[in-house]
């Protein structure tokens, strides 16, 4: 017990320390780290929107770029067709919150609808989904007028997020509200819920709960943090093109989620951070040798050793670490007391 | 009335070639349960691999084995060094076959460049007939043919020989099959190779189609191929033959009469087979 | 006679349950064992456990001396076990033909005439010979189930309470069989049904949450009232 409090507090500490080093980080560092650290705040809350379906649901949402990508493009139309102000930003909070639950909703009600669990419906949703976010994409392609088709959408932002180093703070602001609003609901009776689902979804349904029920509110909940995330992403790049809707968008998610530890919530961040370091870093080796121009070769190697070396992530090693260490102290006190006796 | 016979060829041509893709993404995903991303990557090898062998040989025959074999012996790399290490682990297995696609697509664009290659097609295949104002392809013709006999193979391979009831009685109980003293290993490694040549074979019959290969060509026809499982069934090599005719004669048509409509007409029979009849319109529903 | 079967402090685990703690049992060339114990005791698993479908934790199993453990399921068989299993495993998408030929290691003159020992021994299978499997009902299901392992020449024959969910007309003529088999081949038979043991096997283990606790003749049990209470349930 005093062990598991001691823990909690070295973690207040570590947690009070990481802040204050984000704080001053982009007084310190040069504009493209800032830059991609709040890459990395922004992508944090796709990869734990996608934590909450991956590890909390078991369920492998291979659309859930639809919600990223639109979050951004409904930010951008607006910004571009009404005009480019701080009310249009809230506007778009809102309309992508209305679109992502209608879009979750509908697409929960087709994939939810084959029970049971089991890996047969676990590929089929999977499949599905990967087939309905592909229908937002193309859409996407062919609304020319509006969203420019396969060349993307440039627009200007609002003043007031202009500046890099101001919207490093936004978007560390954003990370950490929407890390206590998902954790809230990891925590709430329904995430405990979805968790038993995960377990075992018939023995839930025998305690009556209406499982579809949750399934589509956890969904609604990371499709709409994933459109929050897509929103900020699209303000911070001032430009949004359909590479946001693809498959290639929605892998970046589960990578990350697999990086940092599946069904950790706080894996994602970790993910987030290590995934675009090295995305960026290899971008920055082109200079050094022609070989990095092909960095996709690496991004594609980083997927297959993830899943064959580290299939729990960063947490799943931080775990295990702690795990041992704590067994090896009980080990130690069992003996000690035992040696007493 | 003419333009529907040639929407109809046109149509049975493309649920051919679809048809060569998604019978072995059907069956390794039935078989095995693995969601199989390489498939995509095969297909583009297998349409490079015809025109780099067409372009030295010039013999359309040898340019199609070399793409089969080529891809089936991709398939055999990819099955014992990576995907049996990730058995039941459905998001590990995306993840690692999609890391796979990722670094075979690059490849190619490494190889033979990020340009589209163009290709004709064989001088023998080249023509059409006109029949009373009917244009029919030679080659979509061909296509058909092709789809019809491999299917005709598959069939009698699945039906007829131990090989084939082993795979039947593997997708539904794999557990079983071992304990009946069968190392199912061993096919699971012949059937995702055999997957993985028809596909390479499904690529290098395409590019003379289209009349050329670019390396995005891979997911695209991935994606359709994947419709075809759902609406057909998984595990189910009808539902797959099945679906693949569907989907093809649906894409002409809409084509045809709605163009800009094709992915959206595709997912939305998806969505309603999905509604209807969830275990696909030739689904066994036996697998668990 | 010489120890065909020999299992020593065996431990195994599915996930983070450990389900056997302590087996231990022996069975001899041409025996018929039944293995006998309440719902949830470890039966099942035990037989799982012997063909390695479930993980061994530790303890060793050993059949004519050779260990068992940690080897491939395929294996395994191949050494001489027939398994049936307690949903019997029939494969659905199958004929019965098919079922029987997957199962045979070769098709020389003597599987085959084991094959046909197993259609006269089971008139039903004949009669529907090039159906589908999944046209059959529970008990022929289980008459596939235990023919497909009387294919091969195995040492062996690991049957999972075959009586489950079978009518009592169908439960004796299933005994009849197996107590025909069991005159050829050594048998381990887990099971519920008390009446079907007895009429089948000689010798018995009791099996009581993941541990043997109790061996004998067959014969004794019947004659003992107070164990047969404690350990099985009937009266």
């Amino acid at each position: 017990m005093i062990l598991k409090k001691d823990i909690s507090k070295k973690m207040m500490i570590f947690l009070g320390v990481l802040l204050a080093a984000l704080v001053v980080l982009p007084h310190v560092s040069t504009l493209s780290t800032t830059a991609l650290f709040s890459r990395i705040f922004i992508m944090a809350i796709y990869a734990m929107s996608y934590d909450i379906l991956r590890g909390y649901m078991g369920f492998i949402n291979l659309g859930h770029a639809l919600f990223f990508g639109s979050g951004a493009y409904i930010v951008g139309i607006l910004f571009n067709n009404i005009g480019n102000t701080v009310p249009m930003f809230i506007l778009a909070i809102v309309i992508t919150l209305v679109y992502s639950s209608i879009a979750a909703f509908i697409m929960g009600k087709i994939v939810f609808r084959s029970k049971g669990g089991g890996a047969a419906s676990v590929v089929a949703g999977a499949m599905t989904t990967l087939a309905l976010g592909e229908i937002v994409r193309h859409t996407a392609e062919r609304w020319r007028d509006v969203t420019m088709g396969a060349d993307g959408l440039s627009f200007r932002i609002p003043q007031m997020f202009s500046d890099r180093t101001m919207f490093y703070y936004y978007a560390l602001v954003f990370l950490i509200v929407m890390t206590l609003i998902l954790r809230q609901f990891i925590n709430s009776p329904t995430g405990r819920v979805l968790m038993s689902i995960r377990e075992n979804e018939q023995r839930a349904e025998f305690l009556g709960f209406d499982t579809e029920k949750y399934k589509l509110i956890g969904l609604q909940v990371a499709g709409i943090a994933s459109g929050f995330s897509g929103v900020m992403f699209g303000v911070m790049n001032r430009f949004v093109n359909t590479e946001l809707l693809t498959v290639q968008q929605t892998l970046n998610a589960l990578l990350m989620t697999l990086v940092g530890g599946t069904g950790t919530l706080y894996g994602a961040i970790i993910g987030s951070g290590f995934v675009n370091i090295v995305q960026s870093q290899l971008l920055n080796f082109r200079s050094v040798h022609p070989i990095f121009e092909r960095w996709l070769l690496f991004f594609g190697a980083m997927y297959v050793i993830v899943v064959i070396f580290m299939p729990k992530g960063f947490m799943g090693l931080y775990y295990s670490i702690t795990d041992k260490r704590r067994a090896k102290i009980k080990n130690h006190a069992v003996k000690q007391t035992a040696g007493k006796s | 009335m003419d333009i529907f016979v040639t929407l109809a060829i046109n149509g049975l041509a493309q649920g051919a070639l679809l048809f060569l893709l998604a019978s072995g993404l059907s069956i390794i995903l039935g078989l095995m349960g693995v969601v199989n991303f390489t498939h995509g990557t095969l297909f583009i090898w297998g349409g490079y691999v015809y025109i780099w062998i067409f372009g030295l040989t010039g013999s359309f025959v040898l340019g199609l084995l070399g793409a089969m074999v080529v891809a089936f012996a991709m398939g055999v790399f990819f099955e014992k060094f990576f995907v049996s290490r990730v058995y039941g682990n459905v998001p590990a297995q995306i993840l690692i076959t999609l890391g796979l696609q990722v670094i075979f697509t690059e490849l190619v664009r490494v190889i033979w460049g990020a340009t589209p290659l163009s290709i004709g097609r064989p001088t023998f295949l080249a023509g059409a007939w006109d029949i009373s104002g009917v244009v029919i392809v030679h080659y979509r013709i061909f296509l058909i043919a092709i789809g019809l006999v491999i299917a005709v193979g598959i069939h009698l391979l699945l039906n007829k020989t131990k090989i084939g009831m082993i795979v039947r009685a593997g997708v539904q109980r794999p557990d079983m099959v071992r304990a009946l003293g069968i190392n199912i290993n061993t096919y699971f490694t012949l059937v995702f190779a055999g997957g993985a040549a028809l596909a390479g074979l499904a690529g290098a019959l395409y590019a003379p189609l289209v009349g050329s290969m670019t390396s995005t060509a891979g997911m695209h026809n991935q994606v359709l191929a994947f419709i075809v499982v759902v609406v057909g069934g998984m595990g189910s090599f009808i539902g797959s033959a099945g679906g693949s005719v569907l989907l093809g004669l649906m894409g002409s048509g809409v084509a045809w009469f709605a163009p800009g409509l094709a992915t959206i007409a595709n997912v939305g029979l998806m969505a309603i087979v999905l509604a209807f009849k969830p275990s696909g319109l030739f689904g066994l529903a036996v697998k668990k | 006679m010489s120890s065909l079967l020999k299992v020593d402090n065996l431990e195994s685990y599915i996930g983070l349950f450990t389900i056997l703690h302590d087996v231990n049992l022996e069975i001899n060339k041409g025996e018929a064992v039944a293995l006998l114990g309440r719902n949830g005791a470890g039966k099942t698993t035990f037989l799982k456990t012997l063909m390695n479908l479930v993980d061994t934790r530790s303890g060793s199993i050993e059949l004519n001396g050779k260990s068992l453990v940690g080897i491939p399921t395929h294996k395994i068989a191949k050494m001489g076990i027939g398994y049936v299993p307690e949903d019997y495993g029939v494969f659905d998408a199958l004929t019965i033909e098919e079922n029987l030929k997957v199962a045979m290691w070769k098709e020389d003159k003597e599987t085959l005439e084991r094959l046909d020992y197993v259609l006269e021994l089971f008139p039903d299978l004949k009669i529907a010979y090039k159906r589908m499997a999944k046209t059959l009902s529970g008990g022929q299901r289980q008459m596939l189930s235990i023919s497909r392992a009387l294919v091969n020449k195995n040492q062996i024959l690991l049957i999972d309470e075959p009586s489950k969910g079978l009518a009592p007309v169908v439960i004796e003529k299933l005994a009849h069989a197996l107590k025909e088999i069991s005159q050829n081949t050594t048998v381990l038979l887990v099971e519920q049904n008390f009446a079907m043991a007895c009429a089948v096997a000689d010798k018995f283990f009791i099996i009581s949450e993941g541990r043997t606790v109790e061996s004998g003749s067959i014969k004794d049990l019947m004659k003992d009232k107070e164990l047969q209470h404690k350990h099985l349930g009937v009266v």
